[in-house]
């Protein structure tokens, strides 16, 4: 119940405030498919039409089972999305096979998948570029040898452009770079368990999950 | 009074005498009732040789050598103002006007010209004839409700004729011989009926037939000065002395025999050329030129609704062996400017050895374009709410083939195999058949995501495979020995493995005397 005369209330009111929680304006997300990461995601899931940068220093730990979830809803046919068509999922420079029975248990449609093996990084950066802003692809996920902040603004714009959502593995020694991502996650691995730190999050705030995949 | 006699006694003698000849090669058959009624559109251009030579309206001459001495055959306008008439020798004009351009007859390009000409005109008819060095024939009377009658199709093509810089001289009439002799003669008519047509063929000058000197200098002896004092001679008399051809074309321009005629079809592959007048090497000219080419391909294959896959540049140099640039396309295409985007994508990377002299363009095989199947929209879906559809996946593909290659863009598909490295495949996308995935998913086995291209050998601690650690084994072992017929047999137990650094692997371990365990993939 608000009350119209208190004060605090009417310095609320004022736009030049700005609240750092307030999750009324996020766009909805996609949800992920675990739900103690879309608590902590703004719009609860993974933020769409935009760039999310995950560093992962061993491929392997679950970085691929993170996403699986919302790229098996991106590509079902009956997916009931704003988009006439279910999207197409673009593997740009993928470090080893992405491999198609997996990718079908985990209920991926494999006729929605690309494979892109471009032989240098700018080629790897135009191409994703081109999946993002074509239109077409509902998702496109790169591996990078190196994303500065200029290329990973370019992503970012395509991304916004075709309506898509650009996923960029990368080192964690990226951490130290600036990013136009909208949302930096970090997967580490040990023995005992996964660590997923949300570096950066656009409207979010950051947060340590362990084992989440 | 007397020679109102002669002319009705000379007219009945060509009728009593019409069924009386011997020959009956020469018998005119007259056609009663024409099945198909024709009406042919004759394109005479007396100026083709200057005009071929190039555009522009400067003082110039084409000159043919005649006897050893090169004599004006066409001059421009400008030229004959300043006194240079055709049959004048070269110098003699040149002495008229020194800055006068001189320029040699090619019949090659005349009739290239002409070529051309003829592909144009194909968008109005099918059936278009070649009918001497500067004649075309056209039939349009099945296209005369098309093309909103006969007044606008005549508008239509003599205003494209203008724009092209021809300068023609138009006739219509129901026999091609007869639209050949008063487009010659200069006759702006139309005949539609053939009942008309001895009426307008009559005041037409000998000149206008193109018959041989010896024999148009013997009837003008004779005081035959047109087309209808041809008409009143005996038929007989007229055959013998001048041969029965000339009276079979007189009965042919009149209708009275048929006139069959070999339609002309252009070539079903584009193939066009641009000559460079100097060598080029500018990237951006050489450009340029390509989008003109692929502009005439363009306009090649809309004339008959086809598209093609493939197209060839082809950039020739002086010296080196030409430069070749192959552009495929995942449908059958014709834009020009879709084209274009993959020719500057590939354009790019091209490296060119030597300036280029010249750019030719072949098309591939054509083919019927395929329609896009496209999808409703409706059920209240907000403008802008789904993503703004910029090309097709095919046209991504094309896009990214254009400049990573061929073999590095694919889709993938599984195969019902147990072999794990057989249990998939890679797809041609741009090869357009979708082959439908097999659904052989068993739940119960767990796959990797990450697949390496060939098993990589474990080095082993104490009994335990070790990858950036010692492996522990969470899950398995499942067992797979197939294969037994072919050369790719296995006999392996699978294994999920964990390492120290937290990576899941899918390992094996060979069932034979080795037993050496490898890495297979990651459970990404």
């Amino acid at each position: 119940m608000r009350r119209d005369s208190s004060p605090l209330d009417k310095l609320l009111e004022n736009p030049r405030v700005w609240r750092g929680h307030n999750r009324a304006h996020a766009t909805a997300g996609l949800a992920s498919g675990y739900e103690a990461l879309d608590r902590h995601l703004p719009g609860g899931g993974w933020p769409q039409c935009s760039l999310t940068e995950i560093l992962v220093e061993h491929y392997g730990i679950g970085e691929l089972r993170l996403l699986m979830p919302a790229l098996a809803h991106l590509s079902a046919e009956d997916s009931g999305s704003d988009y006439a068509e279910p999207g197409w999922i673009a593997w740009v420079a993928p470090p080893f096979q992405p491999y198609p029975p997996a990718l079908q248990q985990w209920g991926i449609n494999l006729s929605r998948i690309l494979i892109v093996r471009p032989k240098d990084d700018s080629e790897t950066l135009w191409s994703a570029e081109q999946a993002l802003s074509s239109g077409t692809c509902a998702a496109v996920l790169l591996w990078p040898d190196v994303l500065d902040d200029q290329a990973g603004r370019r992503l970012q714009l395509a991304a916004e452009k075709g309506s898509s959502w650009a996923i960029a593995f990368r080192p964690p020694a990226a951490r130290a770079e600036p990013s136009a991502a909208a949302l930096r996650i970090e997967l580490q691995a040990s023995g005992e368990g996964t660590r997923l730190s949300i570096l950066k999050s656009r409207g979010g705030r950051p947060a340590v999950l362990h084992d989440v995949v | 009074m007397s020679t109102a006699r002669h002319h009705r006694s000379s007219q009945g003698l060509f009728s009593q005498h019409s069924l009386a000849l011997d020959t009956p090669a020469v018998r005119p058959q007259t056609l009663t009732a024409p099945v198909i009624k024709r009406l042919w559109f004759c394109i005479y251009l007396p100026n083709l040789a200057l005009e071929t030579s190039g555009p522009g309206d400067e003082a110039r001459v084409v000159v043919e050598e005649q006897h050893g001495i090169h004599r004006v055959l066409l001059a421009s306008a400008k030229a004959e103002f300043a006194g240079i008439l055709p049959g004048q020798s070269a110098n003699a004009a040149l002495a008229l006007l020194p800055a006068l351009r001189v320029e040699e007859r090619s019949e090659i390009a005349e009739q290239q010209t002409l070529e051309n000409l003829a592909f144009w005109l194909e968008q109005f008819t099918s059936v278009v004839c070649f009918a001497g060095p500067d004649v075309l024939l056209v039939e349009i009377a099945g296209s005369l409700r098309l093309y909103g009658g006969l007044l606008s199709l005549r508008q239509q093509i003599a205003a494209g004729l203008g724009q092209q810089g021809f300068s023609a001289s138009l006739a219509i009439a129901p026999t091609p011989l007869a639209a050949t002799w008063l487009a010659r003669g200069g006759r702006r008519t139309c005949i539609r009926e053939p009942a008309n047509l001895a009426a307008a063929l009559r005041t037409l000058s000998l000149a206008c037939l193109d018959w041989p000197n010896a024999v148009c200098e013997s009837l003008t002896g004779m005081g035959v000065r047109n087309i209808g004092d041809c008409l009143r001679l005996p038929r007989e008399g007229f055959a013998r002395r001048f041969g029965p051809q000339r009276l079979i074309e007189l009965d042919r321009a009149l209708g009275r025999l048929p006139d069959p005629r070999s339609s002309w079809r252009a070539p079903e592959r584009f193939c066009a050329d641009y000559e460079m007048t100097e060598e080029q090497s500018d990237r951006e000219l050489l450009l340029a030129i390509c989008r003109e080419l692929l502009f005439s391909l363009e306009q090649f294959l809309r004339t008959r609704q086809l598209g093609v896959q493939s197209i060839l540049f082809t950039f020739f140099h002086l010296h080196n062996s030409a430069t070749q640039l192959r552009l495929g396309c995942a449908n059958a295409e014709r834009m020009a400017d879709c084209w274009f985007d993959l020719l500057s994508i590939r354009f790019e990377k091209l490296t060119l050895s030597e300036p280029v002299v010249s750019v030719r363009l072949r098309g591939g095989h054509a083919q019927a374009l395929q329609a896009e199947p496209g999808r409703l929209r409706f059920q209240g879906k907000a403008p802008g709410q789904g993503r703004a559809l910029r090309f097709s996946v095919a046209q991504l593909a094309e896009r990214l083939v254009a400049r990573v290659g061929n073999e590095c863009v694919a889709g993938v598909a599984t195969v019902a195999e147990h072999r794990p490295q057989l249990a998939w495949r890679l797809q041609d996308l741009l090869s357009g058949k979708a082959a439908k995935t097999l659904s052989t998913i068993r739940k119960g086995l767990q796959r990797p995501l990450w697949m390496l291209p060939e098993p990589v050998l474990l080095p082993v601690d104490a009994g335990y495979p070790l990858h950036q650690g010692r492996l522990r084994i969470v899950e398995g072992p499942e067992r797979l020995e197939t294969g037994w017929w072919d050369e790719d047999g296995i006999a392996r137990d699978y294994y999920t493995a964990v390492n120290p650094r937290g990576m899941r692997l899918w390992v094996f371990r060979n069932r034979n005397r080795t037993a050496s365990w490898y890495l297979h993939g990651f459970f990404g």
